[in-house]
């Protein structure tokens, strides 16, 4: 157990000290929030609907972006520089190695949320009700495993580049098909059938729903755990074939 | 005595290559053993089996009694390989510290610093920028992390310079007075020589030869009588003739005729009236017995 907790909290310095992560991860969906709700006149009519909702937007960006980048790149990373062999020669197990990191990586998503709120309550007095942040806290918290899973999946690849090229597409595509830069009601009609299929855009219509005073649809709990168990059985495959 | 590493009939192919031949081997207890060979001789192949990050294509091996794999037969080894490899985003004795909660019984910090001589400014220094010969120290005290009963150390000085090997070998030869059991590969023969009980010789991903250093010494001819002479050949014809003479070979003009008994050589060489000049009588190093076994004349043992 102390392992495990040694192993956690080794993992989250080692995201925050990751320059990637803070740039990405916070720094990023942070600016975008400043520049489209406060410069960047996008002419709606409910500023204050607006302001909650892009800032739900953001922060599954930006966890989004941790999970799968993060990640994903750390698991090449490891294994490509042989710490991931040396690893085995410890009495260490592999699955509390694993997670660890995996718990580390939530606690981080904890943490950027809480960040990224904290960022809108401040740039924009963002007033949501209580059980409006707790519950859109927990659905991105919760909601970001498929992410970690696609994570995973990224991390089977054999070399850092390849990862890192690799999930930067994959992220961006998410992000702007799925609706997070922006809204999805404002694209041609073939690409707001597609957003429906995309985990990303699920991901954020949660969010979306509990700040509008909804709950999230059921869709979304099925797209979202469809992709969970495509993309882990996919990571456990390749991994198999690899070590076989 | 307690055999800490049992190796039963063991083959490695890799392909269609052939990395280890079936080789048996035990280690007891508190030895220092040392695997010699040239590069590509099976040395870390062997090494990696024994470590459980290969698995035999077949055969047996055994550290304690059990599967290499047991998380409690890794509690209680350590290992320093070629390439240390370093996690990153984290400093020299967060690595410690995070290498220490793996194991049941690990040393203190202060201890492994102290063993391994890493100073207060390379312990703040980011793990993965450290120098060759940094990285080297704190791969020494990530195997030393949870104070193991067998240490193996893959060409554990490779890179290293004088000062930073003689360190190195003075901190081995205080775990050994702890009753550490000890298993080193290394290609330089003398410290195979000077630092191990026993020396396992490899060559062909076989096991050539195995015992105490000097027994190897002894037990293979490398006494050899040596001259010149201005007719070689004949000389060299005449000399093979002689039962006594193992092989005969020349080397920078001279030829030497390797026996075991140089007297019976020596009478022969004057009594047949040779014309021969500069007789010297020499007694093998290890480096020929290095070079006996794993060259060509594989036929003397």
């Amino acid at each position: 157990m102390h392992a495990i907790m040694t192993q956690c909290k080794f993992e989250m310095v080692r995201i925050f000290r990751n320059p990637y992560f803070v740039f990405w991860s916070l720094f990023m969906p942070i600016l975008f929030y400043f520049i489209f709700t406060n410069i960047v006149d996008t002419g709606v009519t409910d500023e204050d609907e607006w302001q909650a909702y892009y800032l739900m937007s953001m922060t599954t960006f930006s966890v989004m972006g941790s999970a799968i980048m993060n990640f994903g790149i750390r698991m090449v990373q490891e294994h490509s520089e042989g710490w991931s062999a040396y690893m085995k020669l410890t009495p260490f197990p592999s699955w509390a190695y694993f997670a660890s990191k995996m718990f580390g990586q939530l606690t981080i998503h904890l943490l950027s949320i809480f960040i990224v709120f904290l960022a809108g309550f401040i740039i924009n007095d963002v007033s949501l009700t209580a059980s409006q942040w707790i519950f859109s806290g927990i659905w991105i918290l919760i909601a970001s495993i498929p992410f970690l899973a696609l994570g995973s999946l990224v991390g089977t690849m054999r070399k850092v580049e390849t990862a890192s090229g690799v999930s930067n597409v994959i992220y961006l595509a998410l992000a702007i098909l799925g609706g997070m830069w922006m809204p999805v009601r404002i694209f041609p009609s073939f690409l707001q059938r597609l957003a429906e299929w995309l985990p990303s855009y699920h991901f954020s219509d949660g969010a979306w729903n509990i700040v509008q005073g909804a709950s999230p649809d059921w869709q979304s709990y099925f797209v979202l755990t469809a992709y969970l168990c495509i993309f882990l059985l996919l990571a456990v495959f390749i991994r198999r074939k690899q070590e076989a | 005595m307690k055999k800490i590493v049992e190796v039963k009939n063991v083959t490695k192919c890799f392909g269609k290559t052939t990395a280890v031949n079936d080789i048996s081997l035990t280690i007891k207890k508190g030895s220092t053993v040392a695997i010699l060979g040239p590069n590509g001789a099976g040395k870390t192949t062997t090494i990696s089996m024994m470590l459980g990050l290969l698995e035999p294509t077949a055969g047996e091996v055994k550290l304690f009694g059990e599967d290499p794999k047991q998380l409690t037969v890794r509690n209680r080894i350590g290992a320093m390989l070629q390439e240390v490899s370093v996690i990153d985003q984290l400093k020299v004795r967060e690595v410690i510290e995070l290498f220490r909660s793996y194991y049941t019984h690990p040393l203190s910090t202060e201890e492994l610093i102290s063993v391994t001589g890493l100073h207060e400014d390379v312990l703040k220094k980011w793990a993965n920028k450290l120098s060759g010969g940094q990285k080297r120290r704190l791969g020494f005290a990530l195997a030393l992390a949870g104070n193991p009963d067998l240490l193996f150390f893959d060409e554990p000085t490779v890179g290293l310079d004088i000062t930073a090997r003689k360190n190195f070998w003075d901190k081995v030869s205080m775990l050994k007075t702890q009753g550490k059991t000890i298993i080193f590969t290394t290609h330089y023969l003398q410290e195979a020589d000077d630092f191990s009980e026993r020396i396992i010789l490899f060559n062909n991903g076989e096991i050539v030869a195995d015992g105490k250093p000097d027994d190897i010494k002894n037990n293979i001819s490398t006494r050899s009588v040596s001259f010149q002479s201005r007719d070689k050949h004949a000389a060299m014809t005449l000399v093979e003739s002689f039962e006594e003479v193992i092989h005969c070979y020349e080397k920078e003009d001279r030829i030497y005729a390797v026996t075991n008994d140089t007297d019976a050589v020596l009478a022969k060489v004057f009594s047949q009236g040779l014309p021969v000049k500069h007789v010297f009588v020499e007694q093998g190093r290890l480096e020929e017995v290095f070079d006996l076994l794993t060259s060509k004349q594989k036929g003397v043992l």
